[in-house]
């Protein structure tokens, strides 16, 4: 760590160095306690459970490895999602990490992803007039398909690679934008 | 039924291990269920729990696996075509147990050996290439990985904590993609 950062901090990068080799099932609060210096009591105490340090990595790791382009329209939306399958596949360990943390039972009350709101203020745009219901079913769809799970669904379910992953994300986007009428998307 | 997980045939002790754990998740989440307590409840020795799951990955992945193919079973679909209702009663069933669907959901995240993220997909692929064999293998595999992503416990697990959709809306939401992925391919039926 090249900045003096707070205790609780210091132990994700710590985590994020031992992720490098090993899994996150195999890092021990004894281990992470030697690599950061610290006594494994201070982990706990920051951290009482590995759900509660599950959660807390993954969105360190998805600030400092997978920050979220922004996005206005459905194309730069797509694209965005783009980059971010395809850096996930260039760091597999932390974006299972990431596909792990959004599958848990939450620690904390947690507030919805950043892509979620940046996708219902893109709809909020592009289809004005669409009524409540389908606008939640089209944003719960498009959050679905650029999650992180999705990509770990087809990275081990089905052996693809980040470009087949993106592939198979626009034709799931085009089904869901293509049960909309075509007057649904205002005009720029 | 379109969930259908492969489970390796179980011993009666397996069986009665991955019950106990079972019922000890939903009683106590599944961080704090120590080898000692499952054994207990299972009415077994300590070490029995260890042979049969060495590492307690082992043992949730089995949980898994067990939890997916019983409690979550679901009906056959016969069809592709059906496949929304399915979809529509799973996440009903993920409802109902909380608990259990988390740990599924995330231990099929793990991207180790032997975490099963598609579990149904054989079973999608025979349905659609039985009446739509037509697709060709990039349309056919992006078919496929979208219906398999929607039927799976991820979809709850993401709609009710991105969205805060209750347990109507979250089958709603889910059955009405499904079916949005088989817009696409709805008229492309070989004839019987």
């Amino acid at each position: 760590m090249e900045e003096p950062v707070d205790t609780a901090t210091a132990i994700l990068a710590s985590a994020a160095v031992l992720l490098r080799e090993r899994t996150f099932d195999d890092i021990s609060y004894r281990a992470l306690a030697d690599e950061v210096g610290i006594s494994e009591r201070t982990i706990y105490r920051q951290y009482p459970t590995r759900a509660h340090l599950l959660a807390a990595l993954s969105n360190w790791i998805e600030q400092t490895y997978f920050p979220l382009p922004p996005f206005v329209t459905v194309s730069d939306f797509c694209a965005a999602v783009h980059e971010r399958f395809r850096a996930f596949d260039a760091s597999p360990a932390y974006a299972y990490v990431g596909a792990r943390a959004s599958a848990i039972s939450p620690t904390i009350d947690i507030e919805p992803a950043y892509i979620t709101r940046a996708i219902e203020a893109m709809l909020d745009v592009a289809a004005p007039t669409l009524n409540r219901r389908d606008r939640r079913r089209v944003a719960a769809s498009l959050r679905y398909f650029s999650s992180a799970m999705f990509w770990a669904r087809l990275r081990t379910g089905f052996d693809l690679d980040a470009g087949e992953i993106c592939d198979a994300f626009d034709h799931a986007v085009g089904t869901v934008l293509a049960r909309l009428p075509a007057a649904t998307w205002a005009q720029p | 039924m379109t969930g259908q997980t492969v489970v390796p045939a179980l011993s009666g002790t397996q069986e009665a291990i991955l019950a106990a754990y079972t019922e000890l998740i939903e009683e106590l989440g599944s961080d704090d269920v120590s080898y000692r307590v499952i054994a207990r409840r299972a009415g077994i020795a300590e070490r029995t729990v260890f042979r049969n799951y060495p590492t307690r990955v082992d043992l949730l992945l089995a949980t898994a696996a067990w939890i997916e193919a019983t409690l979550f079973a679901r009906e056959e679909s016969h069809s592709i075509f059906d496949l929304p209702l399915a979809i529509r009663e799973a996440m009903q069933r993920y409802d109902a147990r909380p608990e259990l669907a988390h740990v599924v959901a995330e231990t099929a995240m793990r991207g180790v050996n032997g975490a099963a993220p598609s579990p149904g997909r054989a079973q999608l692929e025979r349905l659609l290439d039985a009446e739509v064999p037509s697709l060709d293998a990039a349309r056919r595999r992006a078919v496929i990985a979208a219906l398999s992503h929607l039927d799976s416990v991820g979809t709850w697990v993401t709609f009710r904590r991105e969205f805060g959709m209750d347990r109507r809306d979250i089958a709603d939401a889910a059955a009405w993609a499904a079916e949005a992925v088989l817009d696409g391919i709805r008229d492309r039926v070989t004839p019987a």
